[in-house]
């Protein structure tokens, strides 16, 4: 289990960050992801790993008018 | 088009070179004592190599520019009208190169036009104007 | 899910330099006209962005005079919005109303608009009294009749006054004539007429982007909702395209007025026509941020390839874009309007950008379109947008996802001179209405009013044009339908309260604040009604889940409405703010404020007026203003803790389906946040706990939001905000506040 922007969300073996986005539907393109605090630039989403009880925040960016 | 091309293999840059091309131009072309303000710029390094902020005529330019202001012309080369420039400089921001210059007395910004004159000056005959073909316009 | 990648190859061949025309009436049109007055001027360039004068027009006694702009004017309100406050409180009494002569309409542009080197920098602000509100609107808008203003000598026009015929104000700014002229008959919708008087005012082809117009339309003559274009010369299209100055209803006001058209002939314009303080600092701004757009944006919002359509998508999929009248936050068929359809759809191979130097060219256009109903029917023209807006409001809002109607629907908001949002809006409320047998074919004239029938909507829409039918009621707004059904007797009142989505009169633009209590805030605690510009703190609030307690989202909701308002001061346009972020964003401190830009911004300004000042300096100038405004509507009768009530629909499930839509969270709230077991209640009994639950917040919302700042807990800012805030010294505006201590 890990818990993403304060929700819970199941973790398996070799979850990475871009697992997580997919899970949560998380498709904006304006991101910011920290993993226990640290913060995984764009072009690692796909290697970076997620452990098991890490906590992920998630912040949307603003857009749009 | 026309394109100004350099060769390193060439180039003294980074040896004992006055960088007579880049005085050339700013002198001839534009007017004024400074080579800074010269429309190519070769970097030397160290090791004798370099690396040259040449504009090839791509025209990305010419897509970006919001008021037709930059055209290619017979020869196929880029060419800045200056009574049409607005002095956005969205040519400059958008130029890959970052080729297109801006000199701070001046609202207009300023370009190679493959002029040749550098090429005449070079010492070490680094500097060629070739003609390629001209590459379709992107989307940007 | 994946960002969607641009591919070129996938984009419609469309020949974008083709339309139909409108210039046969051009020489009667031009024989037709008739001087009623004519004066000389001496034009002007801006000073450090200040050209010290506006320009009064009264168009019904004729008078034409230039009043000083004074530092106080500066020092206080900066320009724009500010200097639009102003002018209108000086024009009106408390009982003034929208159609009342005194009544004005005051553009102004702010001392930044007009630059060239930054993105977003030719904005204007526009400000009436709303047939909508009662109280004063501002709407900004790009094209480029503010920076031609500008440069042809005036910070503001002032407009006053009602004509008895039609008028047409014609200002030259390079030969220094300013010329009220009696318009022949003739068309009044916009595309028809913004074509005519470009090439009428134009000295000759080159001539063309150096005259602006503003106009409006048929269906603002016949509706509250009426709309403003302000026009710009696409050189490359070859046409008069439009932005839109759209919330409130000026468009209406403005043929209240008779006034047909603004034109202004500006000067050739040039990169250094504002005379900056500093323009070295602004070229290095700008470059540096015309680079960031060239490298970020194709990873980012990819606003130069889908312009703001780009978060159809996203709002879909965070359960935000409104369907059916803001009951559920998606659908299955928005792919077919989405921004993957639509990057294929507009022109890509052109300049896109309502003022030189946007580089983040959101201002899209879909060219070619051939119209199937209405007086254009057959005429092939070219759209502006759809911008999500449109998208959101004209489609997914009122279930149509066939993206030629949306096309259609769109151009004749545009033509006809009425707002996209409050025409969408309002829309979604009578299909609901229909859908709920509140309205019915008897009721509507035999409109069939279900949910995606566009060729209805379309009618309804050329009734409002026509002043005819049930498209003449709407076109008075959901507040005055909403008087009017309950008044017939044709459905619960309570429902129809619900389910109209109004505040202070005004339509809610398009997104879901239910699930979001920052954003309905960020709605309903506005100052001129529901408009996004203030705030949009959905995903801080209700996704980052980085506004956890009533503090934290009264901070957010006293921080985001001032640094916004800012933008409407000084002519800059919102989007470039934060629709693209520099590389190094994310390791920044609080990054949504974009820090990198709120600097850029703060240098902008002093480098443009010379006048230093600091980010925090930036939100105490909004706050003049902001709380001027807020005053203003109490001057007005309004503008208290009742008046910024909100609908229920926009804070919570008003009906069966929407609760049922949502049950797993909407259960989970339950026992969460009120700690009550939902297992084995009625769906009517958990919808009646969230309603306790949700205004019982949202009331302590308010507490909290009006304590941030400062003002009472009934809405007023008190004597003491008024005293740090420099606004002490307008007696006038002490003494409203006055009444309530």
């Amino acid at each position: 289990m890990i818990v993403v922007n304060e929700e819970p969300l199941d973790w398996h073996e070799g979850m990475t960050v871009r697992d997580v986005l997919r899970a949560k539907n998380y498709r904006f393109p304006m991101l910011i992801i920290h993993v226990d605090g640290l913060l995984i630039p764009k072009p690692d989403y796909d290697t970076a790993a997620v452990p098991d009880g890490a906590v992920v925040q998630v912040i949307h960016l603003i857009s749009g008018g | 088009m026309k394109q100004l091309v350099i060769d390193f293999a060439k180039c003294n840059a980074g040896r004992d070179c006055a960088h007579e091309c880049e005085m050339e131009c700013a002198v001839r072309v534009f007017k004024v004592d400074d080579p800074a303000q010269a429309a190519l710029q070769i970097k030397a390094y160290e090791d004798g190599g370099g690396h040259a902020v040449l504009c090839d005529q791509c025209g990305d330019c010419v897509v970006v520019c919001p008021t037709e202001a930059l055209k290619r012309n017979k020869l196929g080369v880029v060419m800045i009208d200056k009574k049409l420039c607005v002095g956005c400089y969205m040519c400059i921001g958008f130029c890959e190169k970052d080729a297109f210059m801006r000199n701070s007395d001046w609202i207009t910004p300023h370009k190679c036009t493959s002029c040749g004159i550098c090429v005449k000056v070079c010492p070490h005959g680094a500097l060629s104007i070739v003609e390629v073909p001209e590459p379709a316009p992107r989307i940007i | 899910m994946s960002q969607l990648v641009f591919d070129p190859t996938k984009v419609m061949p469309i020949d974008y330099t083709k339309r139909t025309e409108y210039l046969d009436g051009l020489e009667a049109f031009k024989a037709g006209r008739r001087v009623l007055k004519e004066i000389a001027y001496t034009p002007s360039l801006p000073d450090k962005g200040y050209n010290n004068r506006t320009l009064y027009v009264n168009v019904d006694s004729l008078e034409i005079t230039e009043k000083p702009v004074t530092q106080q004017m500066k020092d206080v309100f900066i320009g724009g919005r500010g200097f639009g406050l102003y002018h209108l409180w000086n024009a009106v009494k408390p009982t003034t109303r929208w159609n009342d002569p005194e009544n004005e309409i005051i553009i102004s542009p702010g001392p930044v608009c007009g630059m060239t080197q930054y993105a977003g920098t030719g904005k204007s602000l526009v400000v009436s009294l709303s047939p909508q509100t009662d109280i004063p609107i501002d709407s900004n808008v790009g094209g480029f009749f503010g920076p031609l203003l500008k440069f042809s000598g005036f910070d503001a026009l002032e407009l006053q006054g009602k004509a008895d015929r039609d008028v047409i104000l014609f200002i030259d700014g390079v030969k220094g004539i300013i010329r009220v002229e009696e318009a022949p008959a003739g068309p009044v919708d916009s595309h028809v007429l913004g074509e005519l008087l470009t090439h009428l005012y134009a000295e000759n082809e080159a001539d063309l982007p150096n005259v602006s117009v503003v106009t409006s339309g048929a269906a603002a003559e016949h509706s509250l909702i009426g709309m403003l274009n302000f026009s710009f010369y696409d050189r490359r299209r070859g046409c008069v395209r439009f932005k839109q100055a759209g919330r409130g209803g000026i468009g209406t006001v403005f043929r209240n007025k008779h006034i047909r058209a603004l034109v202004v002939r500006g000067p050739k314009v040039a990169g250094d026509l504002n005379h900056p303080a500093d323009p070295e600092t602004i070229a290095k701004t700008g470059v540096k941020y015309h680079k960031e757009i060239r490298e970020q944006d194709p990873h980012q919002c990819m606003m130069r390839r889908n312009g703001t359509a780009h978060i159809v998508e996203i709002m879909n999929a965070y359960d935000l874009l409104p369907v059916h009248n803001f009951q559920f936050g998606s659908h299955p068929d928005t792919h077919k309007i989405d921004s993957s359809y639509w990057q294929q759809r507009c022109t890509q191979a052109t300049v896109d950008g309502c003022w030189y130097g946007c580089s983040m060219a959101c201002a899209k256009g879909a060219d070619g379109v051939v119209l199937k109903t209405g007086p254009y029917q057959g005429h092939m023209v070219t759209v502006d947008g759809p911008e999500y807006e449109n998208a959101a409001g004209l489609g997914s809002n009122c279930g149509v996802f066939d993206p030629d109607a949306l096309l259609e629907l769109n151009f004749y908001c545009d033509t006809y001179g009425i707002c996209t949002i409050t025409y969408g809006t309002l829309t979604a409320f009578v299909m609901e209405c229909y859908q709920r047998g509140i309205l019915n074919l008897e009721r509507t004239g035999g409109l069939d009013l279900t949910w995606g029938n566009f060729a209805a909507d379309l009618e309804m829409m050329h009734q409002m044009a026509r002043g005819e039918g049930f498209g003449k009621i709407a076109g008075l707004g959901v507040k005055k339908m909403k008087e009017h059904f309950i008044r017939n007797g044709w459905g619960d009142p309570q429902l129809i309260n619900d389910i109209g989505m109004e505040n202070k009169g005004l339509e809610y633009s398009q997104y879901m604040s239910k699930e979001s209590l920052a954003q309905q805030g960020g709605y309903a605690l506005t100052n001129k009604g529901p408009q996004h510009d203030e705030a949009w703190l959905i995903f801080m609030d209700m996704v980052n889940k980085q506004l956890p307690t009533f503090e934290a989202k009264a901070e957010a909701l006293y921080y985001f409405p001032l640094f916004r308002t800012w933008f409407g001061l000084n002519g800059f346009c919102k989007l470039p703010w934060n629709d693209v972020v520099p590389a190094d964003n994310s390791s920044q401190p609080e990054p949504q404020k974009v820090p990198e830009h709120v600097q850029n911004y703060v240098d902008l300004f002093t480098a443009t007026t010379g006048i230093q000042i600091t980010k925090e300096d930036l939100i105490m100038q909004s706050a003049r203003v902001y709380n001027f405004q807020r005053v203003f509507n109490i001057r007005m009768g309004k503008g208290l803790r009742l008046h910024d009530a909100a609908p229920y629909r926009s804070l919570g499930p008003v009906t069966r389906e929407e609760y049922e839509s949502r049950a797993e969270r909407y259960d989970k709230q339950l026992l969460d946040e009120l700690g009550i077991d939902p297992t084995g209640k009625s769906t009517e009994e958990k919808m009646a706990l969230h309603r306790t639950w949700r205004t019982d917040r949202f009331s302590k919302l308010m507490d909290s939001v009006y304590t941030r700042r400062g003002w009472t807990l009934d809405g007023v800012p008190t004597l003491a905000r008024l005293k740090e805030l420099g606004l002490d010294a307008f007696p006038e505006v002490v003494a409203v506040v006055k009444q309530f201590t």
